[in-house]
């Protein structure tokens, strides 16, 4: 069984010698040592970087056809609305429409006694070992009996920079957008994070 | 890093420029101490007026030697010379009975007003040093030091500079004016 090392993550660093190199390839004397450019450009790239971070917010990266369910809805109609619309999670809300959980294949799966981090690969295990499903214990419960709650949302002023770090902090895959009464307005999924990160990288031409 | 690791350094030296950056430096400061040198031997002759210093040497390396550097722009250029004459002439006049800390105060204080005004060039502590320990030639002229030699004389020599460093393609000067 291998793992892969779950180790820091280093960047790619500007080292003296690229600096140097740089120098060389500019005529002219610089008046600057490759150490201080180094400086200046590493707290030049933090700023640029933070600066990025900061320029995309919630709001432009958003899925803006929200698709959730009430509490109250039993969950054979909630998992027949997810799968009709391919999604694996949706916010559910309660009185007012306001947010009151998220729920996803997770919740479905934690249900049915996959303890705490349930994958499908439990499931199919089980499925294929005993004539009887654990799906029956899903007969019968609404959506409101097994969602996450809490529901961890943002309002969709918060910037990339800021939802990455809820994403890492509560190992979710998605972020119910929500307005100021509660009721949710868009949805940040990790796919749409990772595009959003694929457009920082693209520079306009100067 | 304590007070003597610092001491050994241990970054990298910057690289060598090239024959071309070399050439353009000789011809640009040829030039420009030709012009200066000509006006003090030449036209001032006789006169008790003087067209050149020595700062003007240390000028000449920066305004045609290291042209992209902050400390060889025209403010510097132009603000440090007459600034640090204006600080000189005063600290010899007022301090001159003691040589020693006139000159000190004078070289001081140029380079504690150059950082205040973002003027810092480096010849201008030279020519505030040059007003007090310059001898009679120099203490005969006054303030007219910070005119002439000092604010002419940098002019016609960033004048030379402006002509000469901008014919190569690859060089330009200045890189900003204020």
């Amino acid at each position: 069984m291998k793992e892969i090392p779950g180790g820091e993550f280093r960047s790619v660093d500007i080292s003296e010698k690229d600096v140097v190199e740089a120098m060389k390839s500019i005529s002219g004397y610089i008046d600057i040592t490759p150490g201080d450019f180094k400086e200046v450009y590493q707290s030049a790239y933090a700023l640029a970087i933070k600066r990025l971070l900061d320029s995309i917010t919630a709001d432009k990266i958003m899925t803006r056809t929200v698709i959730f369910v009430d509490q109250e809805m039993a969950l054979v109609e909630a998992s027949d609305l997810l799968a009709e619309k391919k999604i694996s999670g949706c916010p559910v809300v309660g009185s007012e429409e306001k947010i009151v959980g998220v729920v996803s294949e997770k919740d479905f799966l934690k249900e049915m006694g996959f303890g705490t981090t349930p994958s499908f690969m439990q499931l199919a295990t089980h499925c294929l070992n005993s004539k009887s499903c654990m799906i029956r214990r899903l007969h019968n419960k609404t959506v409101g009996d097994i969602m996450t709650k809490p529901p961890i949302t943002a309002d969709s002023t918060m910037t990339i920079g800021a939802i990455s770090t809820l994403f890492a902090k509560h190992q979710i895959n998605r972020l119910p957008i929500v307005d100021n009464n509660g009721r949710p307005i868009g949805m940040v999924t990790r796919t749409d994070l990772a595009h959003s990160y694929h457009t920082l990288g693209e520079r306009e031409k100067s | 890093m304590n007070y003597f690791q610092k001491m050994r350094g241990g970054g990298e030296s910057p690289p060598k420029v090239g024959v071309f950056e070399v050439l353009w430096s000789w011809i640009g400061s040829f030039l420009g101490i030709s012009a200066v040198a000509f006006a003090n031997y030449k036209i001032l002759d006789h006169t008790g007026l003087i067209f050149i210093i020595g700062s003007f040497g240390a000028s000449a390396v920066l305004i045609y030697g290291a042209i992209r550097s902050p400390l060889a722009q025209p403010r510097n250029l132009l603000g440090g010379h007459i600034l640090s004459a204006v600080i000189g002439v005063t600290a010899f006049q007022w301090l001159g009975w003691q040589p020693w800390l006139a000159a000190a105060v004078a070289v001081s204080t140029s380079i504690a007003v150059m950082h205040l005004t973002k003027t810092l060039h480096p010849p201008g502590g030279a020519t505030a040093l040059i007003a007090v320990i310059g001898g009679d030639s120099v203490h005969n002229l006054g303030y007219l030091y910070v005119l002439m030699p000092a604010a002419l004389g940098a002019i016609v020599m960033l004048i030379v500079a402006l002509l000469v460093n901008n014919i190569p393609k690859n060089r330009r000067y200045p890189e900003f004016w204020f």
